[in-house]
C-alpha cells in the first residue's frame, strides 16, 4: 500500500490545491520576497521580523489544531485549553521548582499532549460512541473548554502568573532586536511543522493517519488500528498546542483565558490556510502574524489589526462558502 | 411602594434570571428549532446594549425620559436585528463549523469595536449616565419596576416562541432544522426562513441588551464576555433545546440556583462570592453542557411533542 493509493478524495489536490511542488515553490517565493523587502525597507524589516517571531506560537497552535481538524473532522473548541494548559504547566514548573524556561518547555508540551489524549478518551470518544451529532460535538467541546478554563483556576490560582526568567538575550535581525526565546519559538515552529509534516507524509503511521481520516471503514478493513492512530493525532496536536501556550505565556503572562483569546484567529487561519493543506496553514499563519504586526505598527493598536483580519477572514469564509470548511478537512 | 423587605441584590439576581431566560428562549428558536448554533449571543446582546447606550448618551434628544428610552431601545433593536440579518446571510450557506466561526467572529468584532471606539463607548473605562425612564423617588423602587417591565418583555418573547411552534413559519423552521435539503426540494426557501428567524431573534437579543443597560445604568466592557452566551446555552441544553419551556426550566436550575439560591440562602464562606463562586458557576455550566449532551441530549424535558401538538391543532390525521 503506497501513500498514493490512499490519498484523500481528489488525489493530492485534496491536500494542496496546487499540488505539493507548487506549494513549496510559492512558499519559497514568499520567503525570497520577504527577505528582499526586509533588507531594503526598515518598516518591512520590523514588520516581518517582529511579526514572524512574536506570532510564531500562532502558527504552532494553528498547525496542531489543523492536524486535529483535518484528520478527525472535529472542530474542537477545547483545543484552546490545551494551549492554556501548556502555559500553566510550564509556569507552574518554573515558579514552583525554579526550572528554567528551556527546561520546562518540552515537559509542558508533553503534559499538554497527554491531557489532549485524556479529553479525547474521556469525552469525545465516548460521545462518538453514543452517536452524538456533529453540531452537538462542537457544543460539547465549547462546554468542555469553558469547564477547563474555569476549573483550572482552582488548580493554578485565580491570579495572572508570569515566568520567572532572566531578561532574555537580544539578537539583531535585519537591524531589529529580537529576544532569543522568540527566535527559539520560530525555530521550534519550523522544526515541529517540518517533523510532523514529514511524519504524516512519509511514515507508515502518517499513512495510517491519512487513511483513517480519508475512510475510517476502509482503513479498519486494511488493518489500521483506529484507536492507536487517533490517540497519536490527539497527542501530537496537544503537544503543538501546549508548546504554543508556553511561548504565548513567556511572551506575556499566563491566565485562564490565554487559549480562548487566541482561538478565533487560530480557527480562521486553519479554515483559510487549510485550503492549501498543512503547509497552507503554516504560510497563512505566518502571513497573519506579519499582517497583525504591520497593522499594529501602522495604527498603534493591536485590536484594529485583529478587527481587520477577522473581517477579512470572514469575507473569505463567505466567499468560499461551505467549500472552505470542507476543504480544510481531509 | 414599600420594598424594605426586598434585598437590592435579590432584585438584581432576579433580573439576571429573567434576562437569561429571555436569551434562552431566543436561543431555543435558533438552536432548538432551526439548528443554528449561535456562539455569539453576547455579540447581539452587547450590540443592543451599546447601541442603546450610545444613542441615549451621545444624542441630545428633545424628548422626555420615556420617549427617549423608547426611541433608543428601538434603535438598539433595529441595529441588532440588522446585524442578525448580516450574520444570518454570512452563515446561510455554511455548515456548523462555519456557523461557529461566523457567530464567534461577529461577537469578537462587537467587543473590539466597543473597546476601541472610546469616544463613543468609553472603551475600557466604560460610560455611565444611563437612567430609568421614570422617577418614583427610590432607586430600589426603580429597579423593582424595571424587573417587572423586563419580565413582561420576556413573557412576550415566551408567547412569541410558543406561537412560532404553531405557525407555518415555525413549521418551516423545524423542517429546515431537521432536513434542510428536503425542505429545499419541496420548494421552501430555507435561507429566507433562517434570515427572518435570525433577524427577529437577534433584534430581541438587542432589546434585552438595552434593558440590561438601563438596569446597570452604565456601559461596561467587562459585561461583554462569554458568560452571557454560556448561561443561555447551558440553561437551554439542560432544560431541553427543542421545548419552549426548556429555557425556563433550565434557567431556574442554573442561573437562579447560583445567582439567587446559593448567593442568598446558602451560608458560604466570606470572599467566595467574589471569586470562587463565579468561577465555580461557569465551570458547572460548562460541565452541565458536556454531561447533558452526552447522556441526555434532549434535555430534562425531552423531545419536541410535534405529533401531539399537530393532533391538537388539526385533529386526528
Amino acid at each position: 500500500m503506497t501513500s498514493e493509493t490512499i490519498a484523500p478524495p481528489g488525489g493530492r489536490e485534496g491536500w494542496s490545491k496546487f499540488g505539493r511542488a507548487p506549494a513549496w515553490a510559492i512558499s519559497l517565493a514568499v520567503v525570497v520576497v520577504v527577505v528582499v523587502l526586509a533588507a531594503l525597507f526598515d518598516f518591512w524589516a520590523t514588520t516581518f521580523v517582529v511579526g514572524a517571531t512574536e506570532n510564531a506560537p500562532l502558527v504552532l497552535a494553528a498547525f496542531g489544531f489543523a492536524l486535529l481538524y483535518r484528520l478527525t473532522g472535529l472542530l474542537n473548541v477545547a483545543y484552546a485549553e490545551t494551549i492554556t494548559l501548556g502555559a500553566y504547566f510550564a509556569v507552574w514548573m518554573n515558579n514552583s521548582w525554579g526550572l528554567g524556561f528551556y527546561v520546562v518547555l518540552l515537559p509542558a508540551g508533553l503534559l499538554a499532549g497527554v491531557l489532549s489524549v485524556v479529553t479525547y478518551l474521556a469525552i469525545f470518544r465516548y460521545a462518538k460512541g453514543r452517536r452524538v451529532g456533529n453540531l452537538e460535538m462542537i457544543v460539547i467541546s465549547f462546554g468542555l473548554s469553558i469547564f477547563l478554563q474555569h476549573a483550572l483556576q482552582f488548580v493554578f490560582g485565580y491570579r495572572r502568573r508570569a515566568f520567572d526568567i532572566p531578561p532574555p538575550t537580544t539578537i539583531e535581525v535585519f537591524g531589529v532586536g529580537v529576544s532569543l526565546f522568540r527566535l527559539l519559538a520560530l525555530a521550534s515552529v519550523a522544526a515541529l511543522t517540518t517533523i510532523v509534516y514529514q511524519f504524516i507524509q512519509r511514515t507508515s503511521y502518517g499513512l495510517q493517519i491519512r487513511a483513517l481520516a480519508s475512510n475510517e471503514g476502509l482503513a479498519q478493513a486494511s488493518g489500521v488500528r483506529p484507536l492507536r492512530v487517533t490517540i497519536l493525532i490527539w497527542f501530537v496536536a496537544g503537544v503543538c498546542g501546549g508548546l504554543a501556550g508556553v511561548f504565548y505565556g513567556a511572551g506575556a503572562s499566563v491566565e485562564s483565558s490565554l487559549g480562548i483569546d487566541e482561538f478565533l484567529l487560530i480557527l480562521l487561519v486553519v479554515l483559510v490556510g487549510g485550503i492549501w493543506g498543512l503547509l497552507g496553514v503554516v504560510v497563512v499563519g505566518m502571513a497573519t502574524g506579519v499582517a497583525l504586526t504591520g497593522i499594529t505598527l501602522e495604527y498603534g493598536n493591536s485590536l484594529y489589526a485583529e478587527l481587520v483580519l477577522v473581517v477579512a477572514f470572514l469575507g473569505v469564509l463567505k466567499f468560499r462558502g461551505r467549500r472552505l470548511t470542507d476543504a480544510s478537512k481531509v | 411602594m414599600n420594598l424594605d423587605w426586598l434585598d437590592a441584590f435579590l432584585i438584581f439576581g432576579a433580573f439576571k434570571v429573567i434576562e437569561i431566560m429571555g436569551l434562552g428562549l431566543l436561543v431555543h428558536l435558533q438552536l432548538g428549532l432551526t439548528r443554528v448554533a449561535n456562539f455569539g449571543v453576547v455579540g447581539f446582546w452587547g450590540l443592543g446594549l451599546y447601541a442603546f447606550g450610545v444613542a441615549y448618551l451621545k444624542v441630545d434628544w428633545p424628548f422626555g425620559d420615556v420617549y427617549q428610552f423608547l426611541i433608543c431601545a428601538a434603535i438598539a433593536t433595529i441595529v441588532a436585528a440588522a446585524a442578525g440579518l448580516v450574520v444570518g446571510w454570512l452563515i446561510s450557506d455554511l455548515d456548523d463549523d462555519g456557523t461557529l466561526v461566523g457567530t464567534l467572529g461577529f461577537a469578537t468584532i462587537v467587543v473590539i469595536l466597543a473597546t476601541t471606539q472610546q469616544g463613543l463607548t468609553g472603551g475600557a473605562l466604560g460610560l455611565g449616565g444611563l437612567g430609568f425612564p421614570y422617577d418614583f423617588g427610590r432607586v430600589k423602587t426603580h429597579e423593582f419596576t424595571w424587573l417587572l417591565i423586563t419580565t413582561a418583555v420576556v413573557v412576550l418573547i415566551f408567547v412569541y416562541a410558543w406561537r412560532v411552534h404553531r405557525t407555518p413559519h415555525g413549521r418551516l423552521l423545524i423542517a429546515v432544522g431537521a432536513n434542510e435539503a428536503l425542505a429545499r426540494s419541496l420548494g421552501k426557501s430555507a435561507t429566507a426562513a433562517r434570515l427572518r428567524m435570525m433577524m427577529v431573534t437577534s433584534g430581541a437579543m438587542g432589546l434585552l441588551g438595552a434593558m440590561h443597560g438601563v438596569m446597570v445604568r452604565s456601559l461596561e466592557i467587562n459585561s461583554l464576555d462569554v458568560s452571557v452566551t454560556l448561561a443561555a446555552l447551558a440553561a437551554l441544553i439542560l432544560g431541553g433545546t427543542a421545548r419552549v419551556f426548556g429555557a425556563v426550566v433550565g434557567v431556574l436550575l442554573t442561573v437562579a440556583l447560583f445567582d439567587i439560591v446559593i448567593q442568598f440562602y446558602i451560608p458560604i464562606p466570606d470572599g467566595w462570592n467574589t471569586q470562587a463562586l463565579p468561577v465555580a458557576r461557569e465551570a458547572v455550566f460548562g460541565a452541565a453542557i458536556v454531561l447533558m449532551l452526552i447522556f441526555r441530549p434532549q434535555g430534562l424535558l425531552g423531545q419536541m411533542r410535534r405529533p401531539a401538538l399537530m393532533r391538537r391543532l388539526h385533529g386526528d390525521w
